[in-house]
């Protein structure tokens, strides 16, 4: 294998990919599908409200704020930052809390707290917002509220947003669309118009070819799904890890998308095996949607190693300890499908066909 | 004989119960045309596929320059060039760009695109996309395509099937400056005059055999029967022709019983043509 050919064979796919239909489909597909589903269930415009703080001291206000997962919190160093992501609108509200904060409500001093609204925030956020910061103020203060507040949840109490349940078949559409559908239609039309001969008989081998279009795939994939992810404001702290995890993901679709190449004929083919297999391929997400399903089937389909990990880490903050488990699976199946591919190289070689 | 370029020993490849290539050998000398002739299904397309390490053979060793084909085959592709009989260029590039992307494939430093075209006669042409390129135009292109690396091999299927007389003769050109810069040419074609034209030697190759190999001259000699054609005038005034075979005891008698009884218009010796010859050999023609 020879890095300078896959690199002058990536070149070529990436000049003439985008004339694809199908590398068109890839990019499209998850946003446009990311933003209508956005708008259709309110994940875009009404997420949860988004809060700044400038922590000058050890406040356990914001230990408070951290606590409340309907809040997304973001702590800032500086007074300047808070200033200029309230201004662009990446929070609702940002608030500094001075140093001795906590020790001046404890004496019953009076403080003063510096609070930015971003001017284009919606009512109810900035409603939300203050409120609880009123709240967390009065613990802080040692006042008990005067009101005790008896709620009773009506309705499913474990049933899941449609935002969550909606983001691993977002997730698979990104993934397994692009890394998968790429790599296939390109080795499929270049079998068709009998270029993938011409490149045989060059000093470019088999492995260069087919790693040149799976790191398209892999590449354009594995950035469309963390585009997916940012548009449903899915990314936390653990993006690096979310990022390793689809392009493990992004590499086994890859391999499934050379090896679905490698044994079908033709176009017309290969989109006739990819709606017998679409069902298979998205069954996970498709489960998820239902949550009165048993989970645990779908765990049978391989696709689930691939979006499950991420769901733990977007959904449950899990550590690469967490998913190590479903990585492992992951591996496992990279490494069978890739044995499988380099047994139908050597077969296609040994009959005489690419 | 030259220090061969392609050395092929008991050649054997079966596709299931048919046998395709029954252990067949030859040698092409460094510098040669080789034509390698029969009709389809005679085995030709598999044992090029062999030769150019496509195909792994079942039985049997080729050596191109030295190299053993089955074991290092990506070494021996680095040094051949190859043009297919049926297009298969990047429709959606241009002619330049298709040059170029096998150029870099091969690692070709400095290559000049343009003089390549040049060679093919497609000056001016090499920016525009190949999908508006004619079948003439796309065959040169694949024949630049096969000399990117100033090959030491060059394989040709067919390169002059369905073209214009212009474009057959720029390719047979391109042919003979190949051989005059060293390179060893292995032809395949149905084409016999073509074969005739340009070929050393031939190999007829009939139902996975070699059943005739050598010069064009001594295949002629060795198998071909000389001719006079004759078209006298009829006394109802139509041209009827006449075929006296040379070489035989009583050709004088029967070509002076022609000039004196008969009033001869034309007279025209011809040699057997390499079809006639394989025609001869092997009972059918090139087309079955």
């Amino acid at each position: 294998m020879s890095l300078y050919r896959v690199g002058v064979l990536l070149y070529r796919e990436l000049v003439q990919g985008p004339k694809n239909i199908i590398f068109i489909f890839a990019v499209v597909v998850p946003l446009v599908l990311s933003l209508a589903l956005a708008l259709l269930f309110g994940t875009l415009f009404s997420g949860k409200p988004r809060l700044g703080i400038v922590d000058e001291g050890s406040s356990r206000l914001s230990q408070s704020a951290a606590a409340m997962t309907s809040i997304r919190l973001t702590i800032f160093a500086t007074q300047v930052e808070l200033e200029a992501a309230t201004r662009r609108g990446a929070i609702d509200m940002g608030v500094v809390v001075p140093a001795d904060f906590d020790a001046q409500l404890a004496a019953g001093q009076p403080t003063t707290m510096i609070a930015y609204v971003w001017g284009e925030s919606l009512l109810k956020d900035r409603a939300l917002l203050s409120t609880a910061l009123v709240a967390w103020t009065r613990q802080i203060a040692g006042q008990e509220l005067p009101v005790t507040l008896t709620t009773t949840i009506l309705g499913d109490t474990v049933a899941l947003p449609w935002q969550d349940r909606i983001l691993p078949l977002l997730i698979l559409m990104s993934v397994v669309f692009g890394a998968m559908m790429l790599p296939a239609s390109s080795l499929v039309s270049e079998k068709q118009h009998r270029t993938l001969t011409a490149l045989a008989i060059t000093p470019a081998t088999t492995a260069d070819v087919y790693l040149a279009k799976g790191l398209l795939g892999v590449g354009l994939s594995t950035v469309m799904a963390l585009v997916v992810l940012a548009l449903n404001g899915a990314l936390n702290e653990r993006t690096g890890l979310v990022a390793g995890v689809l392009l493990l993901g992004a590499i086994f679709s890859a391999e499934l998308g050379i090896v679905m190449g490698v044994l079908v004929k033709d176009v017309n083919s290969l989109f006739a095996t990819i709606k017998a297999i679409g069902l298979l391929l998205y069954a996970p997400a498709l489960i998820a949607l239902f949550p009165d399903i048993p989970q645990w089937i779908a765990r049978i389909f391989p696709t689930y190693y691939l979006v499950q990990p991420v769901i733990e880490i977007v959904q449950h903050n899990a550590r690469l300890a967490d998913i190590a488990g479903l990585l492992g699976v992951l591996l496992a199946l990279i490494a069978v499908t890739g044995a499988i591919l380099a047994g139908l190289t050597r077969r296609n070689y040994r009959l005489g066909t690419v | 004989m030259p220090i061969p370029s392609i050395i092929a020993e008991q050649l054997v490849y079966r596709y299931g119960s048919l046998l395709a290539v029954d252990q067949i050998s030859f040698q092409v000398a460094s510098g040669e045309i080789f034509g390698f002739l029969g009709p389809n299904g005679a085995g030709k397309s598999t044992t090029v596929k062999m030769l150019t390490g496509q195909l792994r053979p079942q039985a049997g060793q080729i050596k191109i320059l030295g190299i053993d084909v089955a074991r290092h085959p990506k070494q021996v592709q680095a040094r051949i060039g190859v043009c297919f009989e049926l297009t298969n260029l990047y429709e959606t590039m241009s002619g330049v760009e298709n040059l170029h992307l096998f150029a870099r494939l091969f690692g070709v430093r400095g290559f000049d695109a343009d003089a390549l075209l040049r060679r093919v006669g497609l000056d001016g042409r090499g920016k525009d996309k190949v999908e508006g390129y004619s079948k003439g135009m796309k065959q040169r292109l694949m024949v630049a395509r096969a000399l990117v690396n100033q090959p030491d091999v060059l394989f040709l299927d067919e390169p002059t099937e369905g073209l214009d007389p212009t474009s057959a003769q720029a390719i047979r050109h391109v042919i003979r400056e190949e051989q005059a810069r060293g390179a060893t040419i292995f032809l395949t074609t149905h084409d016999m005059h073509e074969a005739d034209l340009l070929c050393d030697r031939v190999a007829f190759l009939d139902r996975g055999t070699i059943v005739a190999l050598d010069t064009p001259h001594t295949l002629k000699q060795q198998y071909g029967e000389r001719m006079v054609y004759v078209e006298v005038l009829a006394p109802d005034g139509t041209l009827q022709r006449r075929e006296v075979m040379l070489d035989r005891a009583d050709t004088p008698a029967e070509v002076a019983a022609l000039l004196q009884g008969e009033q001869v218009v034309t007279l025209h010796s011809a040699e057997a043509t390499l079809e006639d010859i394989f025609i001869r050999i092997t009972g059918r023609g090139l087309a079955s």
